[in-house]
C-alpha cells in the first residue's frame, strides 16, 4: 500500500525533503510504529535517526494526532511531528 | 470565529475595532499577543537575529478550529479570532494573537487563556531560532503541557 509521509522542522532537515510517497507491503496491520521499524532496518539513514528520536516525536494520520499503534490504510497521510513550539 | 495563518504583520487594535463594529452586544474583548523576544544575555555576545516559523498547512487550521469550537462550547462568547504568523520574524515582531469577545469579562478572560494554552501544545507550529552564532529548533517546554492539562480539570462555566 502507498502512504504519503510528511516531514516537518528538524525531521524535514534530517530527511532533506518535505514528503515521500512510500510503498510498503505488509501482511499484518500497518501502523506508524511498524512503518518506521521497517524503513529503519531496510533503508537506514534518516529513518534510523528518526527511530532514535522516536520518544520525542508525535504522529498524525490524515491531519489528526494519532498513536504510534494506530492503523494505517492505503492512501493515508502520515506526518512525523517533532516537539511543537508555536505561539 | 476566524483563523488566519499569515506571513503579514497584524494589528491587535484593528482586530478589536473590527470585532466591536460587527457586534454591538460585545461588552469585553480580551487579547493575548505573543512577540519574538531576544532572551540572550548580552555579556556573552549572543543575539537572536531571526525566528523562522514553520507549520503543517491544513492540520494547523484544523487544530485551531477545534480549539476555537471547544472554547465556544465552554464559555459564552460573541467572537473569537486567532492569527498566527509563519515565515521569517525579527525580534519584537508579533507572532500570535488570540482575541476573544464576550458580553462579560469573565468568559473572555478564561477563553483567551484556554485558547493560547491549547494552541501552544496542539497546533503544529515549529520555531527555529537563528542567532549571530548558531541556529537550532526550539524545544518544547514542559510548562506548556502542564498549563494545558490544568484546563482539563476545569469544568465548563457556560450556563446556557
Amino acid at each position: 500500500m502507498k502512504i504519503k509521509v510528511l516531514f516537518f522542522a528538524s525531521i524535514r532537515e534530517i530527511f532533506d525533503c518535505n514528503e515521500k510517497i512510500v510503498d510498503i507491503t505488509h501482511n499484518a496491520n500497518l501502523t506508524p510504529d511498524l512503518l518506521l521499524e521497517n524503513f529503519s532496518s531496510t533503508e537506514k539513514g534518516p529513518w534510523l535517526i528518526l527511530l532514535n528520536k522516536k520518544k520525542l516525536v508525535r504522529v498524525a494520520i490524515n491531519q489528526t494526532i494519532a498513536e504510534w499503534q494506530s492503523p494505517l490504510f492505503d492512501g493515508d497521510e502520515l506526518a512525523f511531528l517533532p516537539p511543537i513550539t508555536g505561539g | 470565529m476566524s483563523i488566519s495563518i499569515q506571513k503579514e504583520i497584524f494589528s491587535t487594535e484593528d482586530v478589536i475595532l473590527k470585532m466591536k463594529e460587527s457586534n454591538l452586544s460585545i461588552g469585553a474583548v480580551v487579547t493575548f499577543t505573543g512577540f519574538v523576544r531576544d532572551f540572550y544575555d548580552n555579556k556573552e555576545g549572543k543575539k537572536l537575529e531571526q525566528l523562522e516559523l514553520e507549520h503543517y498547512a491544513g492540520m494547523t487550521e484544523k487544530m485551531l478550529s477545534k480549539i476555537e469550537l471547544e472554547a465556544n462550547a465552554r464559555w459564552l462568547l460573541e467572537d473569537t479570532q486567532i492569527i498566527h504568523r509563519v515565515g521569517v520574524l525579527l525580534p519584537s515582531d508579533p507572532i500570535v494573537l488570540v482575541a476573544v469577545a464576550s458580553k462579560h469579562r469573565g468568559d473572555a478572560f478564561d477563553a483567551c487563556h484556554f485558547i493560547i494554552d491549547y494552541l501552544k501544545v496542539d497546533a503544529p507550529f515549529w520555531k527555529k531560532e537563528k542567532t549571530n552564532m548558531d541556529e537550532y529548533w526550539v524545544n518544547d517546554r514542559k510548562e506548556d503541557s502542564l498549563s494545558k492539562d490544568r484546563w482539563e480539570k476545569v469544568s465548563s462555566k457556560k450556563t446556557n
